[in-house]
């Protein structure tokens, strides 16, 4: 296709009106959507109640978290936009205008936070809590993209580190402890029971992925098998089958103090789930590095370890990145199903709130905001890959 | 071009025989001996087993039967003694094989960091000094994708010549490239090899051959059929099988 300079009327003709079918084909398109669009808002302005979100909303974002412990989960989510910002202003560097991608991601959330929250009826208090939230984190990545590349290169290698601190951190001001008051995983729910299953699973199945990748290309013959095996079982039985299992017999597998209760029991079983799909994602990118990196750092004297670790994984995960994400993406929504066995996460939520007698029949209500909150989480999870992608710059991997 | 006849033995190899996973019979008894600060070149047709051949000295191949001691650690499968001959035994490949995500100096500075645990600015200033020598010390910050062939060649040189190296195999190294960026790249082993580099060099190229070997290999279906001084082998071949690849490369 060629993409002229041309006025945008000409342009518009030559492509949609070229003959009296195509016209005919463009106007009969054109009135379908019109139409569905107009039904949609109809709904949502008119006929739709909102009062089922509106009087929940507490309870879709934290369950029957207890309320006067919320202030630490407020602390966490402020922390989280705050390293989310820094990340993302450093990933992006000394640009001065924002990708287009960018404009998006932080239009979208200044809606969120205000149009969102005013519409979801929350206490001026809290959509101001909101508001400052959302805005710490545009402002910490502006701060970080205009002065992030003047830090020493030390610094910013550090970085990444931040997150895994900020989830022990994180699971301590959720759980309690070291002074906190305990919360026990029963009382946790809504979309802070399905974030929170979403990133143990991702942080936890990401390391396990790649050892398992590497286990299958390796010449020891126990552990090639033992990888084959176990992915291959893995992606033959369905998530729900292994979430069944899991709940009856990772008790007696994992030692006592891991898997003490159904949420964690639910936590290991998407984790190790998830780790055979990411395996094979890694191995994909192991596959279309050429040999001779590998032959080339061994024959430099590197120790097999390594030559893995400085010259092979950085450019296969790389190459495997967007499979791998595509897989994070797959196991955020795969935690729908803890619903079906019994947890209170986002679904699981909905469907206590949609039981209540107070607001029978107000499923499409419910089911839309779920719909948008997962595109929300999901979006912004392929907005970060794209980002990174963009950051590793293709040009420093090998061609095959 | 140094004499070094009286200089004691580098590469020993006895009887090396080969086969592939597929029943294959790639080398079948070859024996090759090299001296310090000698320049041997192998030649032969295109899968009569040189590559594999040289790819054993730093055990990047296998073999089944025979010996290989190289200077004076004779290749077993213990792991460590692996590393060690590795540690001493260079190796430019056909691909280059450049690092691609790292930067022309860091691909020099990698092995000799984490291998030889040396300090990182003692390694990078011998890196530049290297760089310098063949001639691209002004590419040292960019990355392997953004240079030429002949550069990513030198580069590749570099740094292997980086782990100070007391052999040097070359594997076609001027096979994959453009034919104006040869020479450089040959210059530069021309140099190594006036310094008194002991260097195996798997070739095409006669002119490099004549000019700088100390000997000819001719190897055919995995065996060495001559071996002689670059004069006589390119003006008085003694065998047939010689003499046919001669025809076939003039």
């Amino acid at each position: 296709m060629t993409s002229t300079p041309q006025a945008p009327l000409a342009r518009l003709r030559r492509e949609l009106f070229a003959t009296p079918l195509d016209g005919l084909i463009t106007l009969g398109l054109v009135g379908f959507l019109l139409a569905v669009a107009a039904a949609l808002l109809r709904w949502v302005f008119f006929q739709a109640e909102w009062a089922v979100i509106q009087a929940n909303t507490t309870l879709f974002a934290v369950g029957r978290y207890p309320i006067e412990q919320q202030w630490r989960l407020w602390l966490l989510t402020t922390l989280l936009a705050a390293a989310t910002g820094l990340s993302w202003g450093l990933l992006r560097g000394p640009s001065r205008r924002w990708p287009v991608n960018d404009q998006l991601a932080a239009g979208i959330l200044i809606v969120l936070a205000v149009v969102g929250s005013w519409a979801l009826k929350l206490t001026p208090a809290i959509q101001l809590r909101w508001c400052g939230i959302a805005a710490l984190m545009l402002a910490v990545r502006w701060a970080a993209g205009r002065w992030g590349h003047t830090w020493p290169m030390g610094l910013r290698r550090l970085v990444p580190l931040i997150w895994p601190l900020l989830y022990l951190l994180g699971m301590v001001l959720i759980s309690g402890g070291l002074g906190l008051m305990q919360v026990p995983p029963s009382e946790w729910g809504g979309l802070l029971l399905t974030l929170l299953e979403a990133s143990f699973a991702i942080l936890l199945c990401f390391p396990l992925g790649i050892l398992l990748a590497l286990g299958r290309r390796s010449d020891l013959p126990l552990l090639r098998w033992g990888s084959v095996v176990y992915i291959e079982f893995i992606r033959g039985a369905p998530l729900i089958t292994l979430l069944f299992l899991g709940q009856n017999i990772l008790g007696f597998l994992l030692p006592g103090g891991l898997a003490p209760d159904r949420v964690w029991r639910a936590a290991w079983v998407l984790t190790f789930f998830a780790a055979a799909y990411v395996a094979e994602a890694v191995r994909s990118g192991l596959a279309a590095l050429p040999a001779g990196q590998l032959e080339a750092a061994r024959s430099l004297g590197l120790p097999m370890h390594q030559a893995l670790i400085h010259v092979v994984l950085p450019q296969a995960l790389r190459i495997a990145l967007p499979a791998t994400v595509g897989q994070f993406i797959t196991l955020l929504q795969d935690t729908t199903l803890l619903s079906l066995i019994g947890l209170l996460d986002l679904l699981g939520t909905a469907r206590t709130v949609m039981a209540n007698p107070e607001f029978l029949g107000k499923n499409a209500e419910v089911y839309l905001v779920l719909a948008v909150l997962f595109w929300c989480c999901c979006a912004a999870l392929g907005l970060g890959s794209r980002a990174l992608e963009s950051r590793l710059n293709p040009l420093t991997t090998a061609k095959a | 071009m140094t004499s070094s006849a009286a200089n004691s033995v580098m590469i020993e190899a006895r009887g090396v025989e080969k086969w592939y996973a597929n029943g294959y019979h790639a080398l079948r008894g070859v024996n090759l001996s090299v001296r310090q600060g000698e320049v041997v070149v192998i030649m032969g047709p295109s899968g009569s087993g040189k590559s594999t051949f040289i790819r054993t000295f730093n055990a990047l191949e296998d073999f089944q039967k025979g010996s290989i001691v190289v200077d004076g650690m004779p290749l077993s499968n213990d792991l460590r003694n692996i590393d060690a001959i590795r540690r001493e035994v260079g190796m430019v490949f056909q691909q280059f094989n450049l690092f691609p995500h790292l930067t022309v100096l860091e691909n020099l500075t990698l092995a000799p960091t984490l291998v030889r645990k040396r300090s990182k600015v003692e390694v990078e200033r011998e890196a530049l000094e290297l760089l310098e020598r063949v001639n691209i010390r002004e590419q040292a910050h960019k990355y392997p994708g953004q240079l030429s062939g002949g550069q990513q060649q030198r580069v590749a040189i570099a740094r292997s010549l980086c782990m100070e190296p007391r052999v040097m195999l070359f594997d076609e190294p001027t096979s994959a490239l453009d034919p104006e960026m040869v020479q450089e790249v040959l210059e530069v082993m021309q140099e190594l090899a006036r310094e008194g580099m002991t260097m195996v060099v798997v070739t095409h190229e006669v002119r490099f051959a004549r000019q700088v070997a100390h000997r000819i290999v001719l190897m055919a279906d995995g065996l060495v059929v001559e071996e002689a001084p670059p004069e006589q082998f390119f003006s008085n071949p003694q065998h047939e099988r010689s003499r046919q690849f001669l025809s076939q490369i003039a």
